[in-house]
């Protein structure tokens, strides 16, 4: 994907560009608000990543003006703020997802994917699908190879999150935040035992496994890997 | 004490500002006073000359004239305290008795009392009386003669000046009496304030353990240097555990960041290969993801003590919350083989941060988790008692001591028996400063064996 980085802080720009470009994707930065804006405005980016605190123009104002202008690129919010009111004020001004610094490259770069997957046009679809394994999303239904798996609500949700983001890393954070809605960090792995029992439940008896654990950063259920 | 700042105090402003205005009430009261004494001593004067004029008629009709007369003439002698003059003017005689010396001008004898004006000239000699508005009286007798009685006005001025100088003493002595009030005010308010603006200085200059000496006589000064005192008291305790955290926060991040400094530093002394670089790399990464997680930690403790809370205020579903929190654990506590129920009334709501909230009772429950083994068994419970919910989280893990209680709600503290598992001894320090912050009150129970938690939120 094609990325636009507006960080002032050049230093954690090049290793970010580095990153972003060993992971396979085009990335542009510019250091400040101005320039910024005027990329944004003229660049086809897929994906913009904007820090809150920037010379010449503030992150928040960007965004406005980008929402302003009816585009609607993704947006993700970097801070080194981290107060809950700070991240409301962020999504509320137009973001679409808010991390805050320190935070792992990896997470950037899963939260990046599943914005884009976002900035998709959305079909509509009763039914979600990855290799045999089947939701309903009318029904709740949820098969396996044709046989069908009970499961709480919780874990329907965890799976349908999963599904949407198929193929992506999503991350243990990214979890919490979007099935459970909470917005900070267990120090105990509940996560991972909330992803056993769904793994427990829709690999269990198959031939090949669909959710995988990535070491270090997170979950991916995906049919190839 | 500065007489010119005495003068600037609240109190003598005011103390001067009632003196004139009380001034000013007296003088009207006593004008009043003045002007119904003038009337009464006017219609005094004039009933007893009326009572005169009629004795003396009296007797001329009953004893003759020689004998009105021979009264006339020894009163006129009687060095005349009472002020009274007399005067007979018998026109077939041509002759005139009394110490009068004239008829006044134009008077007319018909028996009324008048304020007439009497010349110096009509005044005989022995009386320090002056010429002025006599009250005067006069009758036509039965052979045609007058007769006049007037009153010297020396009397009535006596009178009158007493009066005034007694009023100007009364006017004189209330001015005095508040002047005096307003400076003892004055100066004894001077004093307070010079109490606790000394103080003030101290604290300013940086003494923080100076407080204001109150008076003991529990008034409102009193009340506002225990105020002040209070809000010293939070200044210090801030300050103090500021200068704590900072102290600590540098002494607990030196080790892991010594840690991996060596790390990498023993990792480059020699060529290695590619797998072992990574792993050093990755045992980094790991560590650098828990001091990230004690500065997330630090901040959110920090967000939460600030006086004036910034984030999100709304009401929370603390039974929707409890019970999601409940789902998470309940895996956890299968895996782990340990057991974990709880017990969630319906419908509890109270006003506050949910996601903090939601880390503070999962701070307690990974607390819970962490130190009560494998046989452990956990309960989280919500119940609504009067207007108070309590959330309480109990296990049968190693517990803490009763007199550790304290202890363990400041940031960075670990109890010995904690060292060998992981974490970074802020946890129950977030839940202290999330209890504050919600006005709830945090208490630690002995569970025989273990520990249950109870914050307790005022609906």
């Amino acid at each position: 994907m094609h990325i636009l980085l507006i960080e002032d802080d050049t230093d954690a720009a090049t290793y970010l560009i580095k990153g972003f470009t060993e992971s396979g994707h085009v990335a542009d930065h510019a250091a400040d608000g101005e320039t910024g804006l005027h990329l944004a405005l003229t660049g086809n980016y897929d994906v913009l990543v904007i820090d809150r605190m920037l010379p010449k123009r503030d992150g928040l104002s960007i965004i406005r003006m980008l929402r302003a202008d009816d585009r609607f690129t993704p947006v993700l919010i970097l801070s080194a703020l981290g107060e809950v009111d700070d991240r409301v004020e962020g999504l509320r001004a137009g973001g679409d997802d808010y991390l805050v610094k320190p935070y792992a490259f990896t997470e950037l770069l899963a939260r990046l994917d599943a914005l884009l997957r976002r900035g998709q046009p959305v079909h509509i679809q009763n039914r979600l699908k990855i290799a045999d394994l089947e939701l309903d999303l009318l029904t709740h239904k949820v098969t396996r190879a044709g046989k069908l798996i009970r499961l709480q609500p919780r874990e329907l949700r965890l799976l349908e999150f999963l599904m949407h983001h198929s193929g992506q890393v999503v991350t243990r954070t990214m979890l919490l935040e979007q099935v459970w809605d909470f917005h900070f960090d267990p120090q105990t792995n509940v996560i991972d035992t909330q992803i056993s029992r769904l793994r427990s439940k829709i690999d269990k008896g198959a031939e090949k496994p669909l959710l995988h654990t990535i070491r270090g950063v997170g979950y991916k259920l995906d049919e190839s890997a | 004490m500065n007489p010119r700042r005495l003068l600037h105090t609240t109190a003598m402003r005011l103390a001067l500002r009632y003196a004139l205005f009380y001034a000013v009430l007296i003088a009207m009261g006593l004008g009043l006073l003045y002007l119904s004494t003038n009337n009464y001593v006017d219609a005094y004067i004039a009933a007893g000359l009326e009572q005169e004029i009629r004795q003396l008629s009296k007797l001329d009709q009953e004893q003759g004239r020689q004998q009105l007369k021979a009264v006339i003439k020894a009163q006129s002698r009687v060095n005349n305290k009472s002020g009274r003059y007399y005067l007979l003017d018998e026109p077939h005689s041509l002759s005139k008795t009394g110490n009068l010396l004239g008829w006044p001008p134009q008077f007319k004898a018909d028996g009324k009392v008048k304020n007439i004006w009497i010349e110096d000239n009509l005044i005989s000699g022995h009386n320090d009386d002056q010429d002025g508005y006599w009250p005067v009286i006069a009758v036509t007798l039965t052979d045609g003669s007058r007769l006049l009685v007037a009153q010297g006005i020396r009397q009535s001025e006596d009178i009158q000046e007493f009066i005034l100088a007694t009023m100007a003493a009364i006017l004189a002595v209330s001015v005095l009496l508040a002047l005096i009030m307003g400076w003892r005010l004055g100066r004894n308010m001077l004093e307070h304030v010079d109490r606790i603006n000394e103080t003030a200085q101290k604290v300013t200059v940086g003494d923080f353990s100076k407080r204001i000496p109150l008076s003991g006589q529990d008034d409102e000064f009193d009340e506002l240097s225990n105020h002040l005192n209070t809000m010293l008291n939070r200044i210090e305790t801030l300050l103090s555990g500021m200068r704590q955290v900072s102290d600590n926060v540098a002494h607990d991040l030196r080790k892991p960041l010594a840690r991996m400094r060596n790390r990498i530093e023993i990792t480059l002394l020699e060529n290695r290969k590619g797998d072992e670089y990574r792993h050093a790399m990755e045992e980094t990464i790991h560590d650098m993801d828990e001091l990230m997680r004690t500065f997330n930690a630090l901040l959110e403790i920090a967000q939460a003590e600030a006086g004036s809370f910034r984030g999100e205020w709304d009401s929370v579903n603390l039974t929707d919350l409890l019970q999601e929190l409940s789902e998470l654990y309940l895996d956890q506590a299968e895996i782990q083989q340990q057991t974990f129920t709880s017990s969630i009334e319906p419908n509890l709501i109270i006003d506050g941060n949910r996601h903090l909230l939601a880390q503070t009772i999962s701070n307690l429950l990974d607390n819970s988790f962490k130190y009560s083994k494998d046989t452990g068994s956990i309960h989280l419970k919500a119940k609504k008692i009067d207007n108070l919910i309590h959330v309480t989280v109990c296990d049968n893990g190693t517990g803490i001591p009763i007199e550790q209680h304290e202890k363990v709600l400041h940031r960075f503290v670990r109890l010995e028996e904690a060292r060998s598992t992981s974490g970074n001894g802020l946890g129950l320090s977030l839940v202290k400063a999330v209890a504050d912050l919600h006005k709830a009150q945090l208490t630690f129970d002995d569970n025989h064996p273990g520990l249950c938690v109870s914050i307790i939120f005022r609906l």
